[in-house]
């Protein structure tokens, strides 16, 4: 495999993992902040 | 248990991440990097991530069955019976203790190498800081401490692949190290990395998802609308995770890094102690305690579970009597015991990797029965029962090589195996496609691969061990099913399955006051 797509094979994870990490604390936080308006627990 | 079974999509999707994600998938991913070369972690982290993704559809009509159920194995006692209740949730049991095991061990591996403390130490300071939470406040730390943990993993699989990429000489690696990698290493599509470890994880994909009662547990407690979002996400984070944590495998197989006293599980805190300043070697730390954690909590929480609901609710107090208190004090007892056995079998140092292999494909002898059970109205407790034991009969000589595969033997299992590929790719395609598709691409994925795989297949005994539970315990279960006279109600599930604490939260914790 050519050393630039060895590069973005070993690159691309992280920026999809950060994608993620960021959908999830937003969706985190709009739960928090829903149950918290509601006065129950977030879980 | 399962939280009321109205958990957000936040909190489930970090939790379902979390509890996926374990140190120990970690040290896999980048076992399968080093071993196999540049396509390990995708045979690792792909199919893992597939796992979670593939059991979707299933988890659907479970939670539709059973929606007010805490474990699998309580949904098969409504079901069939005691016995097919039992089995589940004693192979549910020695997975958690298994997963348990494997969590210390990477923890002791960091511990020892990051600090003056032995391994042995720090399989017991990991043991112990988990059991004290978890015990703390049960599912529901272990939930909340899943998002904290989620946080701390990913945000630091961002920051610390590149950071080691290109502290470890950047592109210019792949070049320098090419001639450290044998053919098979360097070929993106190599068939030894799919035969070794692709594949028999492809016939666990749907194993794990079964046989493990943390994926169950967090499919019970979350609110019903959000199950295919929280899945998906849980998909997308555990692969993009656990893959790219495999490339430290494999830039360490270019760099022809020799992990310490010839232990692979030391390969990634090695990486980690070689190119990462102190700051990010502190949340390097933080991310392999916080996935090992999430995963052993997970399975101390789902363990619990399964003794207070399968076993005390269920077999020892009597029918509608069973009391809160007393479940929540067997819950607990059985958090103990099982940190203690974990801790005994993780003092053996065993491969992470082959541990992990092991139960995926010990798993695959319950899969068609359990499934079976919640689609086909003829499936009988005896048929359960007996269909997973022949499979585990034929599963541990085949996967512990007890007997030569020399000449027609080898054929034989071959042939079996044929049958489990079949299985595995019907299974799949049952969940997103019905019956009719399911049995034509299982039918034609087996006479595809039967070229292919008779004659040598019997040499991989870890995927034919595998394919084997899956085959047996199919036929032998649909043979004795199909032509039953039974005709199970699903509707009763619903009815014999409820709340055993039926007070309202206010009652509940003015209980716990007084």
């Amino acid at each position: 495999m050519a050393t630039f797509w060895l590069t973005v094979y070993v690159l691309v994870w992280p920026v999809i993992v950060a994608g993620v990490l960021l959908q999830i604390v937003r969706a985190f936080f709009r739960d928090w902040i829903q149950s918290r308006k509601e006065g129950r627990s977030i879980i | 248990m399962t939280a009321g079974n109205k958990v957000g999509f936040g909190v489930s999707a970090a939790s379902m991440t979390a509890t996926w994600i374990w140190a120990s998938s970690m040290y896999a991913s980048a076992t399968s990097g080093y071993t196999y070369g540049i396509s390990g972690p995708i045979h690792y982290g792909l199919w893992g991530a597939l796992m979670i993704l593939f059991i979707y559809p299933f988890g659907r009509r479970i939670r539709k069955v059973a929606p007010k159920a805490h474990t699998l194995a309580e949904v098969m006692r409504a079901r069939h019976g005691k016995s097919s209740q039992l089995m589940l949730a004693g192979s549910n049991v020695v997975g958690s203790v298994i997963s348990l095991t494997s969590n210390f061990i990477a923890g002791g591996a960091l511990v020892a190498l990051l600090s003056p403390f032995s391994f042995q130490q720090g399989i017991v300071a990991v043991a112990a800081g988990v059991l004290l939470y978890t015990l703390w406040s049960g599912f529901r730390a272990s939930v909340l401490t899943d998002f904290a943990q989620v946080v701390a993993m990913l945000g630091a699989v961002v920051v610390i692949i590149p950071v080691v990429f290109f502290a470890a000489g950047g592109p210019s690696m792949f070049e320098a190290g090419a001639a450290n990698l044998t053919a098979e290493q360097s070929n993106f599509f190599s068939s030894e990395a799919f035969l070794n470890q692709g594949a028999p994880y492809i016939a666990a994909v749907l194993a794990y998802a079964i046989g493990n009662q943390t994926i169950a547990q967090r499919l019970f407690a979350v609110r019903e609308d959000l199950i295919k979002k929280t899945f998906v996400t849980a998909t997308v984070g555990y692969g993009a995770t656990v893959i790219g944590i495999g490339m430290l495998g494999v830039m360490a197989l270019y760099l022809g890094v020799n992990p310490v006293d010839n232990d692979v599980n030391n390969l990634i805190p090695q990486m980690a102690t070689t190119y990462l300043t102190p700051i990010l070697l502190g949340v390097f730390f933080i991310m392999i305690l916080g996935s090992l954690s999430s995963t052993a909590d997970s399975d101390l929480s789902a363990l619990s579970s399964i003794m207070m609901a399968d076993v005390y609710g269920q077999n020892i107090a009597k029918r509608g009597k069973a009391k809160p208190k007393t479940m929540l004090l067997i819950g607990r007892l059985s958090m103990v015991v099982a940190t203690g056995a974990g801790l005994y079998f993780a003092s053996g140092q065993l491969n992470i990797l082959d541990l992990l292999v092991f139960v995926g494909a010990l798993w695959g002898a319950l899969v068609f029965p359990v499934l079976a059970s919640f689609y086909w109205n003829k499936v009988t407790n005896k048929a359960f029962t007996v269909s997973v034991l022949a499979a585990l009969a034929a599963f541990i000589p085949v996967r512990f090589a007890w007997f030569s595969m020399d000449g027609a033997t080898g054929y034989i299992f071959d042939a079996v195996s044929v049958v489990g590929i079949g299985v595995v790719l019907g299974l799949m395609a049952f969940g997103f496609f019905g019956l009719k598709p399911a049995l034509f691409i299982g039918a034609a994925g087996a006479v595809a691969a039967a070229p292919f795989v008779m004659g040598f297949l019997h040499d991989y005994e870890v995927l034919t061990g595998s394919l084997v539970a899956y085959a047996v315990s199919t036929v032998v279960c649909y043979l004795m099913s199909v032509r039953s006279t039974t005709e199970f109600d699903f509707d009763t599930i619903q009815q014999r399955i409820g709340d055993f604490d039926t007070r309202t939260p206010a009652e509940t914790i003015a209980a716990a006051k007084s």
